[in-house]
């Protein structure tokens, strides 16, 4: 049985290896999703077997934002620490992709050479994943409105977590108790809990938004009070009524201070000079360092790991064009594209922006979210022009239009491109969403300064 | 001139960027010169419909809806005066359903305002799709989203549109919302109005009416902008090739 078995996986395993050659060959997108398709057609234990294979751990990431940020950090901490790390770099964190992730990684004979295992795992795929990679900490970034089209509700996510970690009830729960929907959810598992959180108020305005997820209290009903708001939900609450209230985390960040467009902080007692540009990524590194002590894993170099860090993570980048600082970004949610928001505000140089919004099935077929966002701000932020572009190019412009703010259109956002790093401010935003990203982004790798 | 616009709930019903409605109510007064006063009403606040001369309820998930609910029934006497009155309401998604006598979910039955005599039963598919309308309300076809696991069945009441795309009230019927006094009910979001500003505008007219007495014509404005993004999603489910890759790509 274990020999049959073992036949299977290597042949699944084989196959989805030629199936990544061939796409690379006919050079059909990144091909991240087909190779696991046809491995667990093949062999549907083949992530189970796979997960077997790691030496040590393995720590699963999931929530709404800053997901793949998060996992890169924890790959980037174990690799500094000496250990054989495997994780899904790109962030294709559907079950296929992940699959795939760990298939390709595997050498001639199909065996694994990883310590550890950092995967980042789509809600909406936890139910599914989780009690194949049977992982040693669950972490639970945070919760928010997204792609609702697919996910129907926020509650029905939440509801999906829930039961993916329920399936695996020895796994630790790292999750952030400033957001009540997380904290809440925690509680209604068994799983032994590890928080972390921050106490100081460090969000600007801008990325506050002033949309958030329900603030009643999930154990009575009733509105609950906060101390104030970091963004969306996220914050320091209590309930009057029935004394539900935030905990104090196990882990806190600190002494949080921003000079020179970077934050540093302090946890645990040390002090982190950081590349992070945005008070998100201060939540994204205490998340790590809290699933890391959780679990048990090494963290020693943490500081010196932390610091060479590189947030921006193929999701941003930057190019020179035409001697212009062109830097495209990603945004495909309300809280996401609020941070971009408040990114610009602290540019105060001129700038051009051009914001990309597609609607197919990966981006959220329902572009609603974008009257979620404050976009009233940008009329500050210092805009010689904004261009909308992409299949909802028109709906991005009114948008716009309701807030006063002009715009134009283009269909051809690489002429655009060309035109404004050429005649224009030298200093050009691009946003975009899911699907636009790994396009532009080489379309920007073609046309940079040689 | 002024409008005052009561927007009820908003810390429990904000789903699907609802709050573009009320920007575009606000502006589209005031690029006309007139002036719109929101006014947010909370979980718990008292509401006198008497002040108001339009109301939003949006939509919010289920466990909101039923939080919601019980606030509901203190106001439920004034807001069916308002509406017998011909107060001038948008219900958007989860505040239509609460319009009807009730919802039914898998778990529970949450009671509704009783003000249209209408009932709503979940089912587990969820409806989710780009939703285009024909309405004799107005001259373009409404194109906005629809993403709701209930079925609204609206017995005698005329519909909002008849569904050129999408699923609608129940999925089998063909027909969208309800149209009742001076109450618009749909499914639609994107938000709806934006992309539609010609329902704004009908709202605008009947809540101006009501308030100032004679018919009101409002000035036309340039939607350009508004005409190209409503165009292109009916454009597209036009396109009967596009529909069906739509589709395939949809069940692969």
């Amino acid at each position: 049985m274990r020999g049959s078995m073992r036949i299977r996986s290597r042949i699944a395993i084989r196959c989805a290896k030629i199936t990544a050659a061939v796409i690379r060959k006919l050079n059909r997108g990144s091909g991240v999703t087909l190779p696991g398709y046809v491995a667990r057609k093949i062999d549907p234990k083949i992530l189970s077997v796979m997960s077997e294979m790691v030496r040590e751990k393995i720590i699963v990431t999931t929530g709404t934002n800053g997901k793949t940020t998060t996992n890169s950090i924890l790959a980037h901490v174990l690799k500094a620490e000496g250990k054989k790390v495997v994780f899904n770099r790109t962030g294709s964190n559907m079950q296929n992709g992940i699959i795939s992730t760990f298939v390709l990684e595997t050498d001639k004979k199909g065996r694994l050479d990883a310590d550890y295992a950092c995967i980042e795992v789509d809600e909406n795929a936890s139910v599914g994943v989780f009690p194949q990679l049977k992982p040693d900490g669950i972490l639970l970034t945070n919760l928010s409105r997204d792609q609702l089209d697919r996910f129907g509700e926020v509650d029905i996510t939440r509801g999906k977590i829930k039961k993916a970690v329920l399936s695996v009830p020895e796994a630790k729960f790292i999750l952030n108790c400033d957001d009540v929907l997380s904290y809440s959810l925690a509680q209604e598992c068994k799983n032994p809990v590890v928080t972390y959180g921050i106490n100081e108020q460090i969000f600007d305005d801008i990325s506050r938004s002033e949309i958030r997820e329900s603030i009643f209290c999930r154990a009575c009903g009733k509105k609950l009070e906060y101390e104030f708001f970091h963004y969306g939900q996220l914050g320091i609450y209590h309930c009057q009524n029935c004394g539900f209230s935030h905990p104090t985390p196990d882990y806190a960040a600190s002494k949080i201070e921003y000079s020179n467009e970077t934050y540093s902080f302090e946890i645990d007692g040390i002090f982190i000079d950081s590349g992070a540009g945005s008070p998100y990524n201060v939540y994204n590194t205490l998340s790590a360092y809290a699933a890391l002590g959780a679990i048990n894993a090494p963290h020693k170099r943490f500081k010196e790991a932390v610091e060479s860090f590189d947030y921006r993570n193929n999701r941003e980048s930057v190019f020179q064009i035409s001697g212009a600082r062109v830097q495209l970004h990603l945004a495909k949610n309300p809280i996401g594209f609020q941070q971009k928001i408040s990114l610009l505000l602290k540019d105060p140089s001129p700038k051009d922006v051009v914001i990309q919004i597609n609607d197919a099935v990966q981006d959220g077929t329902d572009i609603s979210w974008l009257w979620d966002v404050d976009f009233q701000y940008l009329a500050d932020s210092n805009v010689a022009s904004i261009t909308t572009a992409g299949t909802r190019r028109y709906d991005m412009g009114l948008r716009l239009k309701y807030e006063d703010i002009e715009s134009g259109v283009t269909e051809e956002l690489e002429e655009t491109v060309k035109t404004l790093a050429e005649s224009g401010t030298g200093n050009l935003y691009i946003i975009v969403n899911y699907t636009g990203l790994y396009r532009t982004n080489h379309m920007l790798s073609v046309l940079a300064d040689a | 001139m002024k409008l005052t616009i009561g927007h009820l709930y908003p810390d429990l019903l904000n789903l699907y960027g609802d709050r573009g409605n009320i920007q575009c109510f606000r502006k589209r007064l005031a690029w006309r010169g007139m002036e719109a006063e929101v006014v947010p009403f909370f979980s718990g606040d008292t509401i006198d419909f008497t002040e108001l001369d339009l109301v939003l309820l949006g939509g919010g998930s289920d466990r909101e809806q039923e939080l919601v609910c019980g606030y509901l029934k203190e106001i439920r006497q004034s807001l069916k005066e308002y509406v017998e009155n011909d107060g001038v309401l948008l219900a958007v998604c989860g505040g239509y359903q609460l319009l009807g006598n009730y919802y039914k979910t898998d778990k529970k039955l949450i009671e509704g305002l009783e003000i249209l005599d209408i009932y709503t039963e979940w089912e587990p598919e969820r409806l989710v799709s780009n939703l285009i309308l024909n309405s004799p309300l107005v001259k373009t076809p409404i194109a906005g989203f629809e993403n709701h696991g209930g079925r609204t069945y609206i017995g005698n009441y005329t519909p909002l549109g008849k569904v050129a795309f999408g699923y609608g009230n129940t999925g089998k019927t063909g027909y969208e919302g309800v149209v009742y006094k001076n109450v618009i009910a749909t499914y639609l979001h994107g938000p709806l109005l934006p992309k539609n500003p010609e329902v704004c505008d009908w709202l605008l007219e009947r809540a101006l009416k009501r308030k100032y007495g004679e018919e009101q014509k409002l000035m036309p404005l340039s939607d350009e902008l508004e005409y190209r993004a409503n165009e292109y999603i009916v454009n597209r489910y036009n396109d009967r090739k596009y529909v069906w890759k739509e589709k395939i790509k949809k069940h692969t």
